[in-house]
């Protein structure tokens, strides 16, 4: 028995078919470069944008952490600090410390004290911090009193100003915050090694100023450390419970369907609402102290809430039944099921979550604006009822600042802030990955 | 003594199946559970038409039957698992130690405890072997020192046949075992409450041979002093461990007897059917 030969028909769609092979190979080639490239182009935007925005705030942030002072031996001179020699508090709270650090300054430059003219513009070159700063040393350690000792003084903001290169030498004398004769003893005092860049601590602990030299973030950080501890003592034991009962617990009809609905809804609302909410409720008609860290902890909360909720239940459900079976199988109760079971081992979750709300919650600005906590505040807050301020609102209140000082300040304070949320962020993702358990 | 079937040859396509008079467990003296009349409705559906059997203490008891016929569902009923499905309506009663169990004055809770449950995936909790088998007995109050705690872990351990395998790591992980001993670690936190009845839903399904034929050693052990009631696919497992073997199909239960007469002489022409193959 013969075979057939193949019919034509079919022969002939395979060599159709063969002849469009090329072309149509070619054309798919093509389709799938492009789209790859598409895929390129849209991740280098997006990284290109996120290197501008880097490079552009640590460009004009770093300079921040670097603050000038001026190295001057002063006499903690005991005739003006202390003159009845019985160390009362009172005398060495209100003694004279600029004139022993102007004192030491002129002695430096060679300024004759009776030169009046000479001496305003010798003292221009301090800055009015220096008060505070002598204070603390004599406070902290009276035996100094009688002695001379070296100290790192912080210079006036004009004079960082100028050495960080925002007031150029070439301005015309007029047009320039320091004369020429001060730009001379600043030159001086560089050569001399007496005037340089240290580290900037201050910026670290020191509270609002008119004054760049003597800003800081301390006043900021303790609000927003205030704040973050409210948040995580309020919002997780209320979202993790209020996520159990509605996960565990609660019937399943209408009413807690609502329930749901409403609490995605409230993850979406905007922030500067619960502002709002803050301001009417909490400030008036609780009466709490507007300004207070506290308030500022509580419309956080709030805030919070849906995020840990919404945390809490997909970490709960992500418990396999398998276990939840087993327990009841061995004669464990609902509550017992539920709290030797299922939440140790939802707790991943529900911390990575926790952790994700409250680095959020740390950046955030417009309902704290509402309830007031722009305040400019010299003094830490001892306790949350006291006023404070947070740092997403320290930046907001030295952007609007034009000094050069404010304006590294900003970005320096962008920087700490990004610098918190990075770390919370990352100790997330290793606590996710230290926990990943396998069932 | 065996009843005659009525002449009712019932068609594998049609839905509803015929009604079977009830055969309460022929030649059973020592009765432990004893169904009448439980129906299960998943919402309208009915799942399971109202069952009556006797189960007997100190003996293995096999349910067998094609995929979706009940008997998962019905041994479930036994220590109200299905309480935990929203949808699911139980009818009937089922008496235990004389009473019964879905009684308003029962406490679920306890009932599973003297009712239980090894299931057909190894689930071990996430936690070592000790504590796996301890939570139980903690829980119900079983010991008041850690010298009991421990007395009774390594019983039920040794009851299980794993005690020589885990006891130098009782501290390990319960999860790190293999699937074999997993169940086994299983049966060990069931046994450690002390239950009267241990109820078991395909426990061999997910394991190898050698694992299979170990668990089914245990189970001959264990009916000397548990009652055993295990739910399996296999024909060749029930003919192998069970005494009595229950045959469902479509929610009914068809047949009930001892396993050999069930395998060799069947009453029914369903049982006869399925046991031969020619479905399921």
């Amino acid at each position: 028995m013969t075979i057939a030969a193949t019919p034509s028909d079919i022969q002939e769609a395979r060599i159709r078919r063969a002849d469009h092979a090329a072309a149509l190979a070619k054309k798919r080639h093509a389709a799938e470069w492009r789209f790859k490239m598409y895929g390129v182009i849209a991740i280098a935007i997006s990284l290109a944008f996120l290197v501008i925005l880097f490079t552009t705030i640590v460009r004009n942030g770093y300079s921040a952490f670097m603050q000038s002072a001026i190295r001057l031996d002063v006499n903690f001179d005991a005739s003006e600090i202390d003159p009845s020699g019985q160390r009362n508090s009172q005398d060495l709270w209100n003694a004279n410390y600029p004139k022993l650090a102007s004192n030491a300054l002129y002695s430096v430059l060679g300024v004759n004290p009776d030169d009046r003219l000479a001496r305003r513009k010798a003292n221009e070159l301090l800055s009015r911090g220096i008060d505070t700063q002598l204070r603390k040393i004599v406070l902290a350690d009276p035996s100094i009193i009688g002695q001379t000792r070296q100290v790192w003084v912080l210079a006036h903001g004009n004079v960082d100003a100028f050495l960080k290169g925002a007031i150029s030498r070439d301005t015309p004398e007029e047009n320039r915050q320091l004369n020429n004769q001060q730009v001379a003893w600043i030159d001086k005092l560089t050569a001399d090694g007496l005037l340089a860049k240290t580290f900037n601590s201050g910026l670290f602990t020191f509270g609002a100023s008119s004054q760049p030299e003597t800003a800081g973030l301390g006043v900021a950080i303790i609000g927003s450390f205030f704040m973050m501890f409210t948040v995580l003592a309020l919002a997780v034991p209320l979202g993790v419970a209020a996520a159990l009962y509605l996960q565990e617990f609660a019937p399943k009809n209408r009413f807690t369907d609502l329930i749901e609905v409403n609490i995605n809804n409230l993850a979406a609302v905007p922030s500067i609402v619960f502002g709002l909410l803050g301001l009417a409720v909490f400030i008036n008609f609780l009466g709490l102290p507007r300004s207070a860290s506290l308030v500022g902890g509580l419309v956080l909360t709030l805030m919070t809430l849906p995020t840990i909720i919404i945390a809490t239940r997909a970490a709960i459900n992500a418990v396999p039944p398998s276990i939840r079976e087993a327990a009841l199988g061995v004669g464990a109760s609902k509550m017992q099921t539920v709290f030797h079971h299922v939440l140790p081992l939802a707790m991943p979750g529900i911390l990575t979550g926790t952790i994700i709300g409250l680095a959020k919650a740390l950046g955030e600005t417009a309902p704290l604006l509402m309830i007031g906590m722009v305040a400019f505040v010299v003094d830490y807050p001892r306790t949350p009822l006291e006023s404070a301020t947070a740092l997403p609102v320290q930046i907001y209140m030295w952007a609007t600042e034009a000094e050069r000082g404010f304006v590294e300040r900003t970005a320096g304070a962008t920087i700490v802030l990004l610098a918190f949320m990075l770390i919370m962020n990352a100790v997330a993702i290793v606590l996710r990955q230290r926990f990943a358990r396998k069932w | 003594m065996n009843e005659a079937s009525p002449s009712v040859r019932a068609d594998f396509d049609k839905s509803i199946p015929a009604p079977v008079p009830v055969h309460h467990g022929a030649g059973l003296t020592d009765v432990k559970i004893a169904a009448r009349e439980v129906s299960v409705f998943y919402g309208a559906k009915q799942a399971l038409m109202s069952v009556s059997i006797d189960i007997g203490d100190r003996s293995v008891t096999a349910f067998i039957g094609p995929s979706g016929c009940g008997k998962s569902t019905f041994l479930r009923c036994l220590n109200r698992m299905n309480d935990f499905i929203d949808v699911a309506r139980v009818t009937g009663s089922v008496m235990m130690n004389g009473e019964n169990i879905y009684d308003a004055s029962i406490d679920p809770v306890q009932l599973r405890a003297r009712v239980g449950m090894v299931f057909q995936k190894p689930n071990p909790f996430p936690k070592t072997i000790y504590e796996n088998v301890a939570y139980g007995p903690r829980i119900h109050g079983l010991a008041s020192h850690k010298t009991d705690l421990d007395e009774i872990v390594v019983s039920s351990l040794e009851k299980a046949g794993l005690y020589k395998e885990v006891k130098d790591r009782l501290n390990d992980p319960g999860t790190g075992l293999s699937g074999g001993q997993q169940q086994r670690l299983c049966i060990a936190r069931a046994i450690a409450v002390s239950p009267d009845v241990i109820l078991m839903d395909e426990p061999c399904s997910a394991l190898d041979p050698i694992a299979t034929a170990k668990i089914e050693e245990l189970m001959d052990e264990l009916k000397q002093n548990y009652c055993i009631i295990i739910v399996t696919h296999s024909m060749q497992q029930a003919a192998r461990v069970s005494q009595r073997t229950a045959f469902f199909h479509l929610g009914v239960l068809v047949e009930e007897g001892e396993t050999s007469q069930i395998f060799t002489n069947p009453r029914e022409t369903r049982t006869q059917d399925y046991i031969t193959g020619r479905f399921g």
